[in-house]
């Protein structure tokens, strides 16, 4: 019992890190058909810059403003840069921005140094409850809190407000968006940007949860997204939620149990996805 | 017209069977044993872009885990090599496996997501090639882990001279073959498909049969680079699986010019000679040795600005702009 409880919060804590980077992903996706293959980089980048700064102040609250900050400042960098000069022609899209992916982890190294850097919980998020036999660890409470936190926000500002309208109307008709009079280009940047910032602040919470981090964890953690939304369905947000909280558990089940296929359990759950339900678990409609 | 068009292709035969001649009589001017391997080198990649050029050239079809089939390869090669006695019967054999298990790996990924957006390719491709990093990674008693194993090749294969000659008539062959193929009926299907995959579909032709068997045949020659690459450098340990490998054959077929099958031959001389030379420079500043930086912006910019690359910016001018104008219309479309 104490092992199962602890197991789900650690897939529930994955889960949510990996949903945070697959949202923005999914979304973006879903408005211009576009997939950021450079997601990864950003992620990496707000775990850096957040750390950066947790180690200088010995604040975590600054430390995540700033990585949102930073995922915010390189969504802006990355769609003007490097997305737009591209559009509307998916195989360079595809192309450029797996070559930007590279080179933001290779920047990593240049900026703060290639070897592996230690992180710790803040001390108001260290240790554990105890309910019954049952450890619950704080910080792993913290990140499952703050997931659910987002998801809702987010979910509640596509479905009540305008703009979520707008982003909504988007990923399943862009061009009647168009015609609409709504400039749908700026839309596409803001959601850029705010996938972005997801990106990095997953990055920032993903630090102390695995006690380092390290340049290549971005591309590592990004391939994690994309099976994601893959079983989720590309440009469904709430169907990017289950899978991710599906692989999340799926990984933290099979770490313990049979270490060595936990990446390989999640690829054989988008396999079986792909041959039934090519389009993803929760499919767009329109 | 046709005879005009018979005559040049004649002539083209005649350059590239010239320069395969003289490259074949090369290794017995420059002697060296580092300039030979250097050479051997680009011949082997040269094979790998242009099975890359394949998918992306030809049929418009991303992978971002092509370095995958060239580390089954390898690792064939190394495995059979190591457990089995060096003998020629092993070799044929380890070649045999690797060509097989790469068209079954390249088939299962072909057929799950070649049906859908070419997105799925990409990311599948990906996620299998991660998956076989780690695998060679964590399955020690087989690979050795991250730090490798050296082994012993056919006693006729170590001396540099016969694998550079191996290397060319190997690089030879599968370049006439590949090109008879992209000239054959299969290979205008394939550039149809590239060009309006609907428009394929609605003339009958059943796409996805043909984007499996391009896929597989890429996968097939790739892992045979993997082979060659393993008998010229008798180590083998992770890195054949790294994504880098994979932006490496990315950037021979980018900037050699993608559709052209030439143009990753000459885009894997200019890249592997610029890695020789970048890997002389670590010494003079460390920056050289994050040289992924300056490929992944070189790469980045020729995605931008020069799409066509060497080969097909040259062949546009000679054919009066008419790649061009195809390319600016798919950008439009």
């Amino acid at each position: 019992m104490d092992l199962i409880a602890s197991l789900t919060v650690n897939g529930l804590a994955t889960g949510m890190l990996i949903f945070l980077l697959a949202a923005g992903l999914t979304l973006i996706f879903g408005l211009m058909s576009v997939l950021n293959f450079a997601h990864g980089g950003l992620f990496i980048w707000g775990a850096y810059a957040g750390v950066w700064i947790y180690y200088v102040t010995n604040s975590f609250l600054l430390a995540i403003i700033v990585a949102i900050v930073t995922g915010l400042v390189l969504g802006l960098i990355t769609e003007r840069l490097i997305i737009r000069p591209v559009y509307g022609n998916h195989i360079q899209q595809i192309l450029i921005t797996l070559g930007f992916m590279l080179v933001l982890q290779e920047l990593i190294k240049v900026a703060f140094g290639p070897d592996q850097k230690a992180v710790h919980p803040p001390a108001w998020l260290e240790g554990s409850f105890q309910m019954g036999d049952v450890i619950l660890i704080k910080y792993r409470l913290f990140i499952i809190a703050i997931g659910f936190l987002l998801f809702l926000t987010i979910y509640l500002i596509l479905k009540k407000t305008r703009i979520g309208l707008i982003v909504r109307a988007g990923v399943m008709d862009r061009e009647m968006v168009q015609t609409l009079g709504i400039n749908i280009r700026f839309v596409f940047m803001a959601v850029f940007m705010v996938g972005a910032a997801l990106a990095a602040l997953s990055g920032v919470l993903h630090a102390p949860y695995s006690g380092v981090i390290y340049a290549e964890m971005g591309l590592e953690f990004s391939i994690l997204a994309f099976i994601v939304v893959v079983i989720g369905g590309m440009g469904s947000f709430t169907g990017s939620l289950f899978a991710a909280i599906l692989v999340g558990l799926a990984q933290a089940f099979m770490a313990y149990y049979v270490p060595a296929l936990s990446l390989a359990v999640n690829m054989l759950i988008m396999t079986v996805v792909l041959i039934f339900r090519p389009q993803g678990l929760f499919k767009v409609k329109g | 017209m046709i005879g005009v068009i018979l005559k040049s292709m004649t002539k083209s035969n005649l350059i590239y069977l010239g320069v395969s001649a003289i490259l074949l009589i090369l290794p017995f001017i420059l002697t060296g044993r580092s300039v030979q391997f250097m050479i051997t080198q680009i011949f082997i990649f040269a094979i790998f872009a242009m099975s890359y050029d394949l998918l992306l050239g030809y049929t418009g079809i991303i992978s971002f885990g092509h370095a995958m089939f060239f580390g089954i390869g390898a690792y064939t090669t190394a495995i059979f090599m190591d457990r089995f006695d060096a003998s020629f019967g092993a070799l044929l054999i380890a070649i045999l496996v690797a060509v097989l298990f790469a068209a079954i790996v390249s088939f299962i990924v072909g057929i799950l997501t070649l049906r859908l957006k070419s997105h799925f390719y990409a990311m599948l491709t990906l996620a299998f090639a991660g998956l076989f990093l780690v695998a060679a990674e964590k399955w020690r008693t087989l690979t050795k882990g991250n730090d490798g194993f050296t082994f012993k090749v056919p006693e006729f294969l170590r001396d540099s001279t016969t694998i550079y000659i191996v290397s060319l008539i190997c690089l030879v062959l599968i370049f006439f073959g590949l090109r008879r193929m992209t000239q054959s009926p299969f290979g205008r299907v394939l550039v149809a498909i590239r060009e309006n995959e609907e428009r394929t579909v609605s003339l009958g032709f059943k796409v996805l049969h043909y984007k499996v068997m391009v896929s597989v045949v890429s996968g097939v020659v790739a892992s045979f680079a993997g082979v060659l690459y393993m008998l010229s450098l008798r180590f083998v340990n992770t890195s054949v699986f790294h994504t880098d490998v994979t932006i490496d054959v990315l950037l021979m077929t980018i900037i050699g010019g993608v559709g052209t099958l030439v143009g990753p031959i000459l885009g894997a001389a200019l890249i592997e000679l610029a890695h020789h030379w970048i890997s002389g420079l670590a010494n003079v500043h460390w920056i050289f040795e994050r040289w992924i930086i300056l490929y992944g912006t070189v790469y980045i910019l020729v995605v931008i600005f020069f799409p066509l690359g060497i080969v097909g910016t040259i062949r546009s001018k000679l054919s009066g702009g008419s790649m061009q104008k195809m390319l600016s219309k798919k950008k439009a479309g």
